[in-house]
């Protein structure tokens, strides 16, 4: 199984990315002792989306699939979180609320997932029918202003959005600042590994080779359907996950984190990092929420002008991605210099491009 | 006994009828060459044995099951494997990625990396394994497909036209590659038009024109066929 | 008896209106290059914009819509040549180069001119039949519909730029080989696009609210009737259009505006699946 974390679908290998892993682990685990309980909250807070990033990398990277819905899933599970927190009361409910609210956003991705890719959607299409799917569902949830729009006890509230669900709650303990920050650590650990084994097991074998060339995988054998399905259920599980934490660490969630511009975001994080790439996307999609919420405490609109400039200059400039460009020029350049004792760590990065998908 | 059985089978598109009320037997064990002029239909025929398209009439049947209606993932589980006209291969995959995306499902780790190297050496794909598909010459990338329909280790294998494009030299290897996996039992059904090709490999010869079988029978019988020649070989005799 | 008929009328060219106005420009420029245009809402936004500014400086509504129109018109072109331009190649990437200009737009105008701007509100007029009102702008908006599908009839059936523009769509390489500019058919092809979401944008400014991002109301429309229509504006996205109003008005009848919006997505859904060898066959071909 362990052999599966590196592979052919994956960048960086050998002792010197596994100790640049460690590394960054170790620093990112002793972080909250020399910062204050602020910032480790707004550490926390960029962490949350990082899910939502590597899934849309899987289904767009990996599979071909680029779906322009993330933040469908993100808001169903986020509502989804909200409205079972409220309704089971709290304490350590949350935490199978938060379990419960992940599978919904899969269930959900599952039913329109079918439709799409059992109806032949591919392509530009599949992008517009899974934005139509956000947009609608942004819409419906502004319109839910009025008393009579209530689950349970828990009121949809529109443009103002849902209030009041407990955190994460293990007991009587909520998980909050640094311990929120910790989960949110090992779940990215976690998702982070799992994906690497996914993508470079016979599973990714095949999902990479559908989105190479379907027909030539059905030739195959393999229902191509399937795993396309698959890899859309999990990218948008990864999607739920972020927005059940987020309406965990904010206690609130409004549809505008659902429509635009809020659909277009994770678009541009892996874009711009590298959709072929999961590290690149993880290291990518950071350091873009950094900077965005950064700029955000001035400016919001100046910061979406910024990001929609990064995504026209991606596309024009790196299709590929910056952040995977620069590691893969950073990787030439270190197996260059070290060419007899390691293997080319990044050699095979130029395959990972297809502009035609 | 027939292993692909092709039955009153048709196909319109729209007003136009590429295939009509055709029937085809490929028997187990054989090398059997669907030729015909350009525009007889038979890479429309083709397409259908391989499920790409569903016929408007008729029924076909491999191994005495009926699959007119399944996907051709489902036929390649039953057993069949297909090479397209087109080299089609996983371009942005490196060579062995591929051959490993056909073999996983049949074997896995020493057995599989043992299998892959075999076919590599067979294919004479073994010093650019670790190329991208996509920088093989054309005639490696259809050998290269060629390798990827054998992994499935096949009762029946489907080529459309597997020599396109390739040198007369790379031809008759592959010619040499087929007879040899029939020798082991492998039944193979080509779609072709190079009739050098055809002498070299063929036990049993169709003959579609317009649509409609002409001629079938041993290989023997199509080359003296006069009217095969006139419709056909005539036309081809010159190269 | 006869009123209730109209009535049922009304509400069924208001829809359609809405549908074909807004999806027209969409679909003319996913037919000819097999590109959607994501800042299409922008554009529509721009019409409304420049209408509103007009109709304040005192200019009469009319003329005010038509250099709406050719501005968002002309403001294509301009963004074919410097961006769409360098993506038919990569269809994908031309959707998110375009989404980044309508971030960039929307985003800009909101810095720029702020959410508030004030609205010129709709031409009065109004006639009752039996016992009903009806405005007479909506059935000026169907007109207008009706106009716009009649015009790009004659413009693709009857004109050489038409018949030039339509051999592009079908072989692009052969027309170009045969002496079509393919580049300058492209840009012009833009150009009506975006000059009818202009169009769209200047016709609905005086119904509704002028912000920056109103263009996300049209959006959601435009794409599922190009989704269901395909390619082809006239074989495609009026029949599209029609088959999306009658779900739209019963719905909107019955439950309100947001369930008909639902309403029309699910439909959208279901049929993507049930006619997976009639129209979305024809989807996925172009699509990839």
């Amino acid at each position: 199984m362990l052999k599966l974390l590196e592979g052919p679908q994956t960048l960086g290998r050998g002792k010197v990315f596994w100790s640049s892993f460690l590394v960054v682990l170790a620093g990112a685990l002793t972080y909250p002792l020399f910062a204050d309980s602020y910032d480790v909250g707004n550490f926390a807070y960029f962490l949350i989306w990082i899910f939502m990033a590597l899934g849309l990398c899987l289904m767009w990277g990996y599979g071909g699939m680029l779906s322009f819905g993330q933040t469908l899933f993100f808001g169903i599970a986020g509502y989804g979180y909200g409205v079972l927190a409220i309704n089971m009361g709290g304490g350590t409910a949350t935490i199978v609320a938060l379990m419960l609210s992940v599978v919904l956003a899969m269930v959900a991705a599952g039913i329109l997932g079918y439709f799409m890719i059992w109806g032949g959607i591919s392509g530009i299409f599949f992008g517009i029918v899974t934005l139509s799917a956000t947009l609608v569902l942004a819409f419906f949830l502004g319109q839910t202003a009025g008393p009579e729009w209530h689950i349970g006890s828990a009121r949809l509230n529109g443009f103002n959005g849902m209030k009041g669900m407990d955190p994460l709650t293990v007991g009587d303990f909520f998980i909050e600042g640094s311990t929120l920050y910790y989960v949110m650590i090992a779940l990215i650990v976690i998702v982070y590994l799992a994906l690497r084994m996914l993508v470079n097991s016979g599973i990714g074998n095949v999902i990479v080779a559908t989105r190479e060339n379907p027909q030539r995988a059905e030739m195959l054998g393999y229902d191509v359907r399937k795993y396309q399905l698959l890899t859309f259920v999990i990218g948008s599980g990864l999607a739920g996950l972020s927005g059940a934490l987020y309406t965990s660490w904010g206690q609130f969630i409004t549809p505008s984190s659902i429509g635009l511009p809020a659909a277009a975001m994770p678009i541009i994080w892996v874009a711009f990092s590298g959709r072929s790439d999961l590290t690149a996307t993880l290291v990518g999609s950071f350091l873009l929420l950094f900077g965005f919420q950064t700029i955000t405490v001035y400016s919001q609109q100046a910061a979406l002008v910024l990001m929609g400039a990064l995504l026209l200059a991606t596309v024009m400039l790196a299709p590929q991605g910056f952040v995977l460009g620069i590691g893969k020029f950073a990787a030439d350049w270190w197996s260059g210099h070290r060419r007899r004792e390691e293997s080319p760590v990044m050699a095979e990065a130029g395959r990972l491009q297809s502009e035609e998908t | 006994m027939a292993l692909v059985e092709v039955k009153g089978v048709s196909k319109h598109f729209g007003g136009l009828t590429a295939v009509s009320k055709v029937d085809l037997a490929v028997n187990a064990g054989e090398v059997h060459c669907l030729i015909g002029p350009n525009g007889a239909g038979k890479s429309t025929l083709f397409k259908l044995i391989v499920g790409l398209y569903p016929p408007s009439q008729g029924s076909i049947l491999f191994d005495t099951v009926d699959i007119t209606a399944e996907r051709p993932y489902a036929r390649v589980q039953r057993g069949m494997s297909i090479k397209m006209q087109a080299p089609s291969v996983f371009k942005e995959l490196p060579v062995r990625q591929n051959i490993r995306i056909a073999l996983q499902e049949r074997l896995s780790g020493a057995e599989r990396i043992a299998e892959e190297d075999r076919l590599l050496t067979l294919l004479n794909l073994g010093p650019d394994s670790e190329k991208l598909a996509g920088a093989l010459s054309h005639g490696q990338q259809q050998w290269l497909e060629i390798g990827m329909a054998l992994a499935l280790k096949p009762q029946l294998l489907l080529l459309d036209e597997p020599t396109a494009g390739m040198s007369p030299d790379e031809t008759f290897k592959t010619g040499e590659l087929i007879k040899s996996f029939n020798a082991e039992g492998m039944t193979v059904l080509v779609v072709e038009h190079d009739m050098a090709f055809v002498r070299q490999v063929a036990q049993r010869v169709t003959v579609l024109h317009l649509g409609k079988i002409f001629a079938r029978g041993d290989l023997k019988g199509i080359l003296q066929d006069e009217k095969v020649a006139q419709i056909y070989l005539g036309k081809t005799h010159a190269h | 008896m006869s009123a209730e008929v109209f009535s049922v009328f009304y509400q069924f060219a208001d829809v359609f209106a809405f549908l074909i106005l807004s999806a027209a420009g969409l679909a003319i420029v996913f037919g000819m290059m097999g590109v959607i245009n994501m800042a299409h809402g922008e554009f529509i936004m721009c019409g409304a914009y420049v209408t509103v500014g007009l109709v304040n400086l005192g200019v009469p509504l009319a003329i005010a819509q038509i250099l709406a129109a050719l501005t968002a018109g002309l403001i294509g072109v301009l963004v074919e040549f410097l961006v769409v331009r360098r993506f038919y190649k990569r269809p994908l990437d031309s959707l998110l180069a375009t989404w980044g200009l309508s971030l960039i737009v929307t985003q800009s105008m909101l810095l720029i001119v702020g959410s508030a701007v004030r609205g010129i509100g709709t031409p009065e007029g109004s006639f009752a039949i039996g016992g009903y009102t009806f405005s007479t702008y909506r059935l000026v908006l169907f007109a207008c519909a009706v106009a716009v599908l009649a015009g790009l009839y004659i413009i693709f059936m009857k004109t050489r730029f038409g018949v030039i523009s339509r051999a592009t769509m079908q072989n692009a390489a052969m027309a170009k080989a045969l002496g079509a500019r393919t580049g300058r058919i492209y840009a012009i092809s833009f150009g009506i696009g975006t000059g009818l979401a202009g169009l769209c944008g200047a016709l609905y400014a005086p119904t509704m609210t002028l912000i920056p991002t109103m263009g996300a109301t049209f959006v959601v429309e435009s794409f599922v009737t190009v989704v269901i229509g395909g390619a082809n504006v006239l074989l495609g996205t009026a029949p599209a259009a029609v088959l999306l109003a009658i779900i739209r008005m019963a719905l909107n009848a019955s439950y309100g505006q947001i369930i008909g919006q639902i309403g029309m997505l699910v439909a959208v859904i279901l049929i993507i699946r049930v006619l997976p060898e009639g129209l979305s066959s024809v989807l996925v071909r172009r699509g990839r």
